[in-house]
Order: C-alpha cells, then structure tokens, then sequence
C-alpha cells in the first residue's frame, strides 16, 4: 500500500516545483499520522485527498491555498483509532427496524439543487470532514437482548454517483457499514438517511452543515448559523437527546388507534417507487392563494390531496386519511438530531370532499385541533407507555409480534403522507447558491402515494413518490393549482420498471 | 403534464431474488402440507416433521436473512441452531440413539472453525464477538445431550463437549474487557 501511496504523490507532484513537492509530500506524511484505520479504509481515505489535490491543481489553485483548504485538522481524531459509543434509538425509531421486512426500509431522501454542477472530489472531502460533527449519522444499527441500539463507527464514507432509484433500501446496512447514502447527479446533492437515525429536520442540518463544508471548499464562505453547523465542533449531548424520554405522563392507547382508509386506486407496484413528480412553485404565489381560501399552505394542500384522492379513488366515499407529521421542536426549542416528530391523521369521508373553500377551512381546523401541542404530548406520552411496557421482552420475541401488528395495521390506516418541512432558513451566503430542495418519503404499502413539501428562497416544491403506475392522482393536484392561476413547473423521474 | 426529467434512467430492475424467493415460498408451503397431509394419512415415523423443519430452515437460511448485524458469524449461530434442532428430530422421530454422540461431535467441529476463522479476522473481533459467544454458549447448551451417559457409555462425547467447553473459556479469558462491554450495552432495557 505505501508503494502505492507513493506513486500516486509522486504522479501528483510530477509537474511542480521541489519546493511545492516538498510541501505536498509533507502533507500527505502529516495526513498518513492522523489514519489509523484497516488497510483499505486507510488508503481510501489518502485517495479522496489524492483525487481533490488533482481537481484543486488541474483548475489552476496553488499548492499552499490546497492544503489551506484541505486542512487535516478538519479531520479531528475521528479516523485515528475507534472510540466506541453507543446510543439507544429514540422513542420514534424503536418501531422501525421491528416493522422492517425483506426489501422494505423507511429511508427519506433530502436534496438540494445548486446553482452549479457538483465536483464530486471536493464533495467527498467534505463528507469526510464533515461526518466526525454528527456520531450519530455515522453510527450502525445494532441488536441488543432487548432492544436494537446504534453504535458509533469510524467509517470512511463515500458519495456515489447517483444511477439508481431513490431511496432503495440501504443495502450497506448489511455490512454494517452506514446508514446514510451521500449520493450526486448533474446540479444535485441528496442525502438518503435510515429513519432510525434521524428525522426530516435533522437531516437538514446535516444537510446544510455539509453543503456549508462543501462550499467552502469551493472557495465560498458560508455562515455558520440557521442549521450550518460549525465541523470543528464537539457534538453536543443535547444533540443527542431522546426528547421522548423527557416526557412524564401516562398516554392513552386510544391515541394511537384510527380506522382503516380508503386507498387510492391501481395495482400496487413491487418497486417502492414508480415514479417522483416535482411541482415547483413560488411560495409567495402559493401562500396568496392558500390565504385566498382562507387557510396555510398546508391546509390548501391537504384539501388537493383530498380532491385528488376522491378523483383516483374507486370508493367514492368512506374515510380518508391523512398522516401530517409535527416537528415537536416547535414546542420547546429542542436542538436534537434525533428524531423528533409526532403525527396526526387529517380525515375526512370522502363524500364530503367537494367544495375547494370549505376543505380548506376544515383542514385549518384539524391543523389546530388534532396537530395540538397538548394532542402531540400525549401520544408521545402513548408511545413512551407502550415501550416501558415491552422493556423487558426479549428483542427476538417483539420483532416476530410486531411484524405480525405492522403487518396488519401498518400504513392501512393512512391513505397518504404529507409531510411540510416548511421554509428552509438559510443564511443569504448559504440560500444565493441554492436553487431549490427537495424532499421525498417513500409511500408505505398499501399506500400509493406520498407527499412533502418543503421551501426555500421562494420556491416551494410539492414532491409526489409514487408506488403505482395510475397517473389520476398527479394530474389531478396539476389540473387544481393550475385552476387556481399557480405557475407550475414540473420536474421528475421517468417511471421506474421491473 | 410533461415533466422535465431530472433523474437518472436506472437499468431496468431486477427482481430475479424476488421472484425466486416468492415461488419458493409458494412451493414450500404447498409441498410442506401436503407432506403434513400424506404423513397423518398413511401414518407410521412423523417424517413430515422432518420434512417441514427442513424446508424451514432453508427458507430461513437462504431467503430470510437477518436485515440488523448480518455477518458470517451471526449467520453461523442461525445454522447451527437449526441444525442442531435437525439432528435431534432425526434421533427422536426417525432413527433413533446416534446423536448424542454425533451432536457434540459436529458442534465442536463447527465451533472449531469459527473460532479459527474469528481470530484470523481478529482485528474486525468487535462485529463478531457476540455472534462468536453465542455460538460457544449454543454448544453449551448440548452438554446435556451426552452427559447422562458419562463416562462409560459416551465418552466420546463427553471428550468433545469439554473440549468445546476449553474453547469457550479461552475466548472468555482473551475477550473479557470486550465481553464485558457488550454485555453492558445489549443487555439495557431502559431506553432513554
């Protein structure tokens, strides 16, 4: 391996002066003491910085402003030898990887688009600096006796081209290697995380913090505020904070139980995914029509949902369900990466669904009643009931009855998920390279369809995954916010085939 | 609605796996039944219990792998278990009085090499450990098998289950910080 390392160095610093040779030489020495990890991974690392030393040089940068960028002590001691840790997985992410089956992973994919094409040689760097700021992020999930944990690793990451369809399931997670995929296409940046580790908001902090390294490297200085981490930092506990532990009270189990819904139309497909549609909008035209019908940009997109679900459905009446996820950090200012969402069901009979105004009226409404603080504390309060009740079933019992559970409740009770993000806060440093982002939940079976809205420098995308083939659906939310005088431009994938 | 494409055209997926797996779930359970079926009718040795278990067991070995912590060692342990419950089905309802001997011979021999390929890959030992232990805790568990026979009539036996017993213990002493540890974390309840 050192001949090798010794090779590429020497073919590095074949065109330059003895003096900057001698710099770059003493670098990748410097670099050589603060790795100590297995052969491979060892020399994975030296060829990330290899590759951005030959990216940096073929577009003309000089070899002291390279090793100012490339700084190691951006490294930390994150690669120098193992420090274990481990993390217990909050209350939200316990049930995941007890539901998970054969070919069935809840991932969530957050993505930004820039201005400018990728160098995917700089994006690497900046993973590898930037993963040591997020533990958790780099951690593996683990079984307990009791319960599954996440242990930290020393990992080196790597980003990959994107070539596939989003959000497959995490297939390193096998090898116990991660549980994020750091993945670039053309403009693109987008981030693949297991939901055991994080949630929506989260992921965008490691988002942002990343694409804040990442610009850097690019020259561009970004400031490190609203949700830009600064690399060089010690996480902090609270960082790591279960939130739902922090929750006292006895929660009712009624809390938990709705009645089945009405599914949307079409043979579900064996891809999770058959197709991703973006809508993008001006978030100040949205917001004027929204407030038009006198409701929130979520209640007027709930109500299209509804129209659109009405339209694909084969039933035409019966209850339909909406899960609309709550960031709980809204109440209290909590600064966790860990997961920290609630949900309620938006519902209505699909009988009902007709009139556009008083959808959205009554959507305002259950926003107010059903995703209230009080209503969000006792389900978490539910939710940490029932894990102290199973504490201490063995963890090879629980998974097996709770396979048998998800299996039959499952995602039956929702029709559809839409899950808003809200208005990204970026610094102007931050938001002036940034065209848009983009959010994409995989629909659980049965359910065939899943939404997100998520929006920054005034523009909102409205992203809908498919898991069937019918096009009602799409075309029908198109056809209403194009009655409501919205300029849309519509992005997406092709459909995906088996 | 034409949409601008703005992902990669993935290859067609394959579901080849899938597929396989889903007519093997069918055929197995079909041929299981009837098994089940022709065994109550025509009467005699339950071989269908045999048949059943190993169709099952294939089923889990091959199509229903572990999504958490999959590693040759974990995988390992699900295989000796599995045939470990074989061999006694074969001895109670088949052809009886040869696994106690058989048994601790093949669990020593199958500890045996685990535990050489474990510190051969000593340096991953943190992945593997618990996997290894519990495979050296399963042998344990066969001791009885033979024991009540000791040491006249099933020394053999006896022999390998002590050896097993020696290789469990070296690992204990080598390990013990990294035991320790694991123990710690895998055995919480509380979450917090």
């Amino acid at each position: 391996m050192a001949k090798n390392k010794d090779l590429r160095i020497v073919k590095l610093t074949g065109g330059l002066g003895e003096e900057d040779s001698i710099r770059i030489e003493h670098f990748f020495s410097e670099l050589d003491e603060h790795i100590d990890l297995p052969m491979v991974s060892h020399d994975m690392l030296i060829n990330h910085f290899v590759k951005a030393f030959e990216y940096y040089l073929d577009n003309g940068y000089k070899p002291d402003k390279i090793i100012e960028f490339l700084d190691i002590s951006n490294l930390g001691d994150y690669y120098k030898g193992k420090k274990r840790r481990f993390f217990f997985l909050d209350n939200a992410a316990i049930v995941y990887p007890l539901g998970m089956k054969f070919g069935q992973m809840p991932i969530f994919r957050l993505s930004v688009e820039l201005k400018e094409n990728i160098v995917p040689e700089l994006l690497q760097i900046a993973l590898d600096f930037t993963i040591k700021r997020f533990p958790v992020f780099s951690a593996v999930i683990k079984n307990g006796f009791f319960w599954h944990y996440l242990e930290s690793t020393n990992n080196v990451p790597e980003i990959n081209e994107e070539n596939d369809i989003p959000c497959k399931p995490i297939s390193i997670i096998l090898r116990t290697k991660s549980s994020i995929r750091v993945l670039y296409y053309k403009k693109r940046i987008s981030i693949e995380f297991f939901h055991v580790i994080t949630d929506g908001n989260g992921g965008l902090i490691f988002l942002k913090t990343l694409l804040g390294e990442y610009l850097r490297l690019k020259g561009i200085d970004v400031v490190k505020n609203n949700g830009v981490l600064d690399i060089n930092e010690e996480p902090k506990e609270e960082e790591f904070v279960n939130e739902f532990a922090n929750e006292k009270g006895e929660g009712d189990f009624s809390t938990f139980v709705d009645k089945k819904s009405v599914q949307l139309s079409g043979k579900l497909s064996n891809l999770n995914l058959t197709k991703i549609i973006h809508f993008k909008l001006a978030s100040d035209d949205l917001k004027e029509v929204s407030k038009k019908y006198g409701g929130t940009v979520t209640a007027y997109i709930l109500s299209l949902i509804f129209l659109a679900a009405k339209k694909d459905s084969i039933k035409k009446e019966g209850l339909f369900n909406i899960q609309v996820p709550i960031n709980m950090r809204k109440f209290n200012g909590s600064r966790t990466l860990r997961n920290y969402s609630m949900y309620f069901n938006a519902s209505m009979d699909l009988k009902d669904v007709d009139d556009r105004s008083e959808l959205v009226k009554e959507m305002g409404k259950q926003i107010k009643e059903k995703g209230s603080e009080k209503l969000m504390r006792q389900m978490m309060q539910t939710t940490g009931k029932l894990i102290r009740s199973l504490a201490y079933v063995p963890l090879s019992l629980k998974i097996p009855v709770m396979q048998i559970v998800y299996g039959y409740l499952g995602n039956s009770i929702i029709g559809c998920t839409l899950s808003n993000l809200g208005m990204i806060q970026a610094d102007e440093s931050l938001s002036k390279q940034i065209d848009s982002f983009e959010f994409i939940i995989v629909p659980g079976k049965p359910n065939r369809v899943s939404a997100t809205l998520v929006s920054v420098n005034n523009t909102t995308v409205l992203t809908i995954a498919k898991a069937n083939r019918e096009t009602v659906f799409e075309d029908e939310i198109y056809n209403l916010m194009k009655e409501d005088g919205l300029t849309i431009e519509v992005e997406g994938s092709v459909e995906y085939e088996s | 609605m034409n949409p601008k494409i703005i992902y990669p055209v993935p290859e067609r997926q394959k579901m080849f796996y899938r597929n396989i797996r889903n007519l093997f779930r069918i055929i197995f359970l079909i041929s299981g039944a009837i098994c089940v079926l022709v065994n109550i009718l025509v009467g005699g040795k339950a071989w269908s219990l045999i048949v059943v278990w190993s169709l099952f067991s294939f089923w889990r070995l091959v199509f229903s792998l572990r999504l958490v912590e999959f590693s040759i060692y974990s995988h390992a342990i699900k295989v000796t278990f599995y045939l470990f419950v074989m061999m006694v089905l074969i001895d109670r309802f088949l052809a009886p009085g040869w696994a106690e001997t058989v048994v601790p011979i093949v669990m020593f021999a199958y500890l045996l090499v685990m535990f050489v390929l474990f510190f051969v890959t000593y340096d991953k030992k943190e992945k593997h450990l618990v996997s290894i232990m519990m495979l050296g805790a399963f042998n344990l568990v066969t001791i009885p098998y033979s024991i009540h026979s000791w040491p006249i009539e099933n020394w053999i036996a006896f022999a390998f289950q002590c050896a097993s017993f020696l290789l469990f213990l070296v690992m204990i002493i080598v390990n013990w910080k990294d035991i320790i540890y694991e123990l710690k974390v895998r055995f919480v309840a509380k979450t917090r």
